[in-house]
């Protein structure tokens, strides 16, 4: 088993000093992701999970605790190293896409494979989210959904092992919305991606393998889904 | 291409009038820097270049009379390479025109083949001996339109000759060609210099075997020794009255290149500093605020791996890149440019080897500094993108805190503000540094706008101050030797003269320890009605009983001040050395000279009722009564200065309106960017303003209002700035020979205000067009970097 394991994060915590009081937006996290999971981290706003994510794809530093990814610590890496870390094992997707306006679509997944080893064909990559005619178009040009495609083209063609998606879906309305998990979903199983989704909507947790439920940043409960659905049977 | 790069051009294309206002600020400042400096360069390496081909003497004697053996033992003085004797007299030229005034300036030329200060033929042919010819200075050949074959009619010692032109010729002697001292401008047409056979000249002029005037060189190696030189040779030949010595570096036409040379340099260094200063921090304030709206974006870029340095280098080429391209165009017009400044030059001066060079040393150093000053000013803008952190830049900003401004406790004043005045107020408060750097930018302007006005209205000061309130006399009458003064009511029989006063106007050595310094004391009556003598400080004063007064330049040099006993020693022979009180210390413009009662001059002199010329008030035009008159050297008037001023306007007006031109660039880059980075902070508080029912037109107010009131405190912080501005340059240009006044008209102030809030005008209506294409409701829900 642990040798499936692809992240895992212990006594994970995150403190937030607010004038007198301290504030712990992570507290004790234990977490183990494996190899070509598909995990969904569910929670009100507010409960961590943006925060754990943001630690776990080395985009913030805990206040304790620890993240090993393939049983190698992350803590402590000095910036080149974390940076590093970001550019070849980790995707992001985030809730406003965050595209670069003045890059068409195509552009703004170059600029992520230009500084990556072992990129995955662009023009693939935005056949799949099912960009192919759309890819000189600018993020002005596009719907929400479309640049939202372009944002997990973006951080699928690092060929990273690790995708995390900020609500990916936040910002969109339900069909669309729906879409999005769909391909996030056939991402995992075409290219075997670890996707961690986080999220307020509690079914989407039905299409995971495992769902994580954080309240108050900490961990409540983990539940194994023997048998997820397709996403396209999710309704909310 | 990076997708980096793309982004980066796209983002250029986009603040397109940002760029580009900026890039101008560069070229300005990189065409200023190369094409002045190469010019500077290039006019100091033909000087030498020229003096060197003409053998340009190191030391120039004026003596009484000298015999020509005494001028070859000069030769046996350690580090005298060559002596020359000459014969020069000032004389009238016969023109045409009989109200005309030309003097000519007449110079022996020496048969031997290794002259000293040799004539640089133009065209022609060299000067004969024995033959009645003349070879013409350049300036005054051209000033006068003469032709080879011409005859001119110098009138010498009450003789008129009639000389054959052979040559036009040019002369390291006279490159900037001014009659005297107190001439401030050369005259082209009114004096000229003619070249004679030697044999002539002493003929005419009565100096059989002997000269007035002597050249020497030095030998290289003794260069620094040169003031013991020129004592030695003084001391040889103080016998037969000195009228002068002067080094090279006194040297009138010497001196005046010089100096322009390094006003060039002055102005090369000093305005390409300003700009690119002004360039830079624009340049800072606009990255840290593209930076800051960048936020997300830069979060997103280090969430995909980028590094710290892979994007604070993606900001800093934003600045790179204004640096490069000002630094291209500024090159390229560089180069035609300063041929333009070398073609106008070779128009006013004269030097025959100057000519426009391409130093490539110059090109390299202009982008280098120009791209350095960018990427400084890239960096210290884009600076803050170490400090975001990728998670940190994901969330939403907090909001800026705001607090009541002092001015709120004044509660009458505060509750008659209206709604949008006190958000222009608070708006002020809260972004202090910049609004700091706005109104220091456009006083700035106004500044960098005040110099050129006020230089165009120097000249007319400098006369109306020095031929109106210092010297008041219409006419200054010199004679050919000392007459006496019975001769002076005879003048007024011979023409129309109000009022007349003798003058004794004769060359001493003034010395204050080890300092000094060979000038004309002038002798006029107590309670002369010629003169206005001022302190420096403004008051009014006469001419004391005992004692002698000296002009600022003169004191300066001589570090004398009022109370010093000075020694003065008359260079006629046979006079005794005496020791004089330092009575006042007076203001005169153009020119240093010593005043003293006339009976004190006489005291010194040990003669008495002398005169060396006369000082006339009329409004009749004497000189042409007088011209014929026996023992009248020359009849000066302030109005032919005045006229030799007018050839000058054009010039003025040129470099002038390219100063004014470079001060509308600055104001206009500084307003318009900052307006522009204002106006992209506060999108977010126009686009609520814009939802509230403002429409466009009151969201261009407020920020018009803002702009006025900055331009008001721009305005009153640039008045002292503008002042100070004025003052060093006309400290900076002021010489051993003339003094600029620091005396600015209200006018000055009020016509460099009007410029300013026209280039703030112009920003502002640039500003406009971009409020008026701003999609607010956008602006409101836009996530996209």
């Amino acid at each position: 088993m642990s040798e499936n394991i692809l992240l895992k994060a212990e006594n994970l915590s995150k403190l937030y000093q607010m004038g007198e009081v301290t504030v712990a937006a992570v507290k004790n996290v234990d977490i183990e992701i494996t190899k070509g999971e598909f995990a969904v981290i569910l929670g009100p706003s507010g409960s961590g999970k943006s925060t754990l994510l943001n630690i776990l794809g080395g985009m913030d530093q805990p206040t304790e605790g620890n993240v090993l990814m393939n049983g190698e610590s992350i803590i402590g890496f000095n910036d080149k190293k974390l940076t590093a870390y970001r550019r070849d094992k980790v995707g992001f997707v985030f809730q406003f896409y965050n595209l670069m306006g003045t890059l068409t679509a195509r552009e703004n997944v170059e600029l992520a494979t230009e500084i990556c080893k072992d990129a995955l064909d662009i023009d693939e990559v935005l056949e799949t989210v099912g960009l192919g005619d759309r890819k000189d178009h600018f993020p002005a040009q596009m719907s929400g959904g479309e640049q939202q495609r372009v944002a997990i083209a973006r951080a699928v063609a690092k060929n990273a092992d690790l995708l995390l998606c900020d609500e990916p879906t936040g910002a969109l309305d339900f069909e669309t919305g729906i879409k999005i998990l769909g391909l996030l979903r056939d991402i995992n199983k075409k290219y075997n991606k670890t996707v961690v989704i986080i999220t307020h909507n509690v079914p989407i947790g039905e299409m995971a393998d495992r769902v994580i439920k954080m309240r108050s940043g900490e961990i409540i409960e983990i539940t194994e889904n023997s048998n997820p659905i397709d996403p396209e049977r999710i309704v909310w | 291409m990076k997708k980096l790069d793309k982004r980066l051009l796209r983002t250029i294309r986009q603040s397109k009038g940002q760029f580009i206002s900026l890039t101008i600020v560069v070229i300005v400042a990189l065409i200023v820097y190369v094409s002045f400096s190469m010019v500077a360069d290039q006019l100091y390496n033909s000087i030498y270049q020229y003096y060197e081909e003409t053998n340009f003497a190191h030391i120039f004697v004026d003596v009484n009379r000298v015999p020509g053996n005494v001028v070859d033992d000069l030769l046996s003085i350690d580090g005298v390479e060559d002596v020359q004797g000459r014969v020069v007299s000032d004389v009238p030229l016969r023109v045409e025109d009989p109200n005309e005034k030309v003097n000519v300036r007449i110079v022996s030329v020496p048969s031997n083949e290794d002259q000293i200060n040799s004539l640089f033929v133009l065209e022609g042919e060299e000067l004969h001996p024995g033959t009645r010819t003349t070879s013409v200075l350049q300036q005054f050949y051209i000033g006068r339109e003469m032709n080879i074959g011409d005859t001119l009619t110098p009138f010498i010692g009450g003789t008129e000759y009639s000389l054959e032109v052979v040559a036009e010729v040019g002369s390291p002697e006279y490159i900037y060609l001014m009659e005297n001292e107190q001439s401030l401008l050369p005259d082209l047409k009114g004096f000229g210099v003619l070249y004679v056979p030697e044999e002539f000249a002493q003929s005419a002029l009565g100096f059989q075997g002997s000269y007035n005037n002597i050249v020497v060189t030095i030998d290289e190696s003794q260069e620094s020794r040169i003031d013991i030189i020129a004592d030695d040779i003084e001391d040889r030949l103080e016998r037969f009255g000195i009228r002068s010595i002067v080094t090279r570096d006194d040297h009138l036409s010497h001196s005046v290149m010089i100096q322009e040379v390094d006003s060039l340099k002055l102005m090369s260094q000093s305005m390409t500093i300003i700009f690119l200063l002004v360039a830079s921090v624009v340049i800072s304030i606009m990255l840290s605020r593209i930076v800051k709206k960048d936020r997300i974006g830069i979060g997103v870029l280090k969430g995909l791996g980028y590094g710290n340095r892979q994007i604070l280098m993606h900001y800093v080429k934003y600045s790179i890149a204004i640096g490069l391209t000002g630094s291209v165009i500024g090159i390229l017009f560089s180069i035609p440019i300063s041929s333009m400044l070398v073609d106008l030059y070779v128009q006013y001066m004269n030097i025959p080897l100057f000519k426009s060079v391409i130093d490539n040393n110059y090109l390299i150093y202009g982008t280098l500094l120009t791209t350095a000053f960018c990427v400084t000013a890239g960096f210290f803008g884009a600076r803050s993108v170490l400090k975001i952190s990728p998670a940190d830049a994901m969330r939403p900003e907090t909001p800026r805190s705001g607090k009541k401004m002092w001015i709120e406790s004044f509660q009458g004043f505060w509750s008659r503000v209206t709604f949008s005045w006190k958000m222009v107020l608070r708006n002020i408060s809260r972004t202090k540094r910049r609004v700091f750097f706005l109104v220091l930018g456009i006083a700035l302007t106004y500044a960098v706008t005040m110099v050129p006005v006020f230089m165009s209205t120097i000249w007319d000061t400098l006369f109306e101050m020095q031929y109106s309130q210092m010297q008041k006399m219409d006419y200054s009458i010199e004679f050919t030797r000392p007459l006496d003064t019975g001769a002076i009511p005879e003048l007024q029989k011979l023409t129309r003269i109000d009022y007349i006063e003798p003058k004794v106007e004769l060359p001493f050595e003034l010395t204050d320890g080890w300092r000094k310094e060979i000038v004309n004391v002038i002798g006029v009556q107590r309670d002369t009605r010629m003169y206005g003598f001022r302190t420096p400080s403004g008051r009014q004063i006469e001419l004391p009983q005992k004692g002698i007064v000296l002009t600022d330049i003169l004191a300066r040099q001589l570090r004398a001040e009022a109370g010093d006993i000075i020694e003065i020693n008359s260079v006629l022979p046979g006079v005794s050395d005496k020791t004089i009180e330092v009575k006042a210390v007076v203001e005169q413009y153009f020119g240093k000279n010593a005043y003293m009662d006339i009976d004190q001059m006489y005291e010194i002199l040990e003669e008495k009722n002398i005169a060396t010329g006369a000082l006339a008030l009329t409004d009749w035009n004497i000189a042409q009564d007088l011209r014929d008159v026996k023992n009248i050297s020359a009849i000066n008037t302030s109005q032919d200065m005045r006229d030799s001023m007018e050839e000058y306007t054009d010039l003025i007006i040129a470099s002038m309106g390219a100063l004014t031109l470079f001060g509308g660039v600055l104001g206009f880059a500084i307003v318009y960017n900052i307006t522009i980075v204002s106006i992209s902070e506060r999108i977010m508080e126009f686009s609520s303003l814009r939802v509230l029912g403002f429409d466009k037109k009151d969201i261009f107010r407020l920020v018009t209002r803002e702009n006025a009131l900055m331009t008001v405190f721009g305005l009153i912080l640039g008045m002292p700035l503008g002042y100070s501005m004025c003052k060093g340059i006309v400290d900076s240009v002021s010489t051993d020979m003339y003094t600029l006044p620091a005396i600015i008209d209200p006018y000055v102030y009020f016509y460099s205000a009007v410029a300013t809030v026209i280039f703030v005008l112009v920003a502002q209506y640039a500003t406009y067009k971009k409020i008026r294409n701003l999609n607010f409701i956008d602006a409101l829900k836009n996530r996209i970097s």
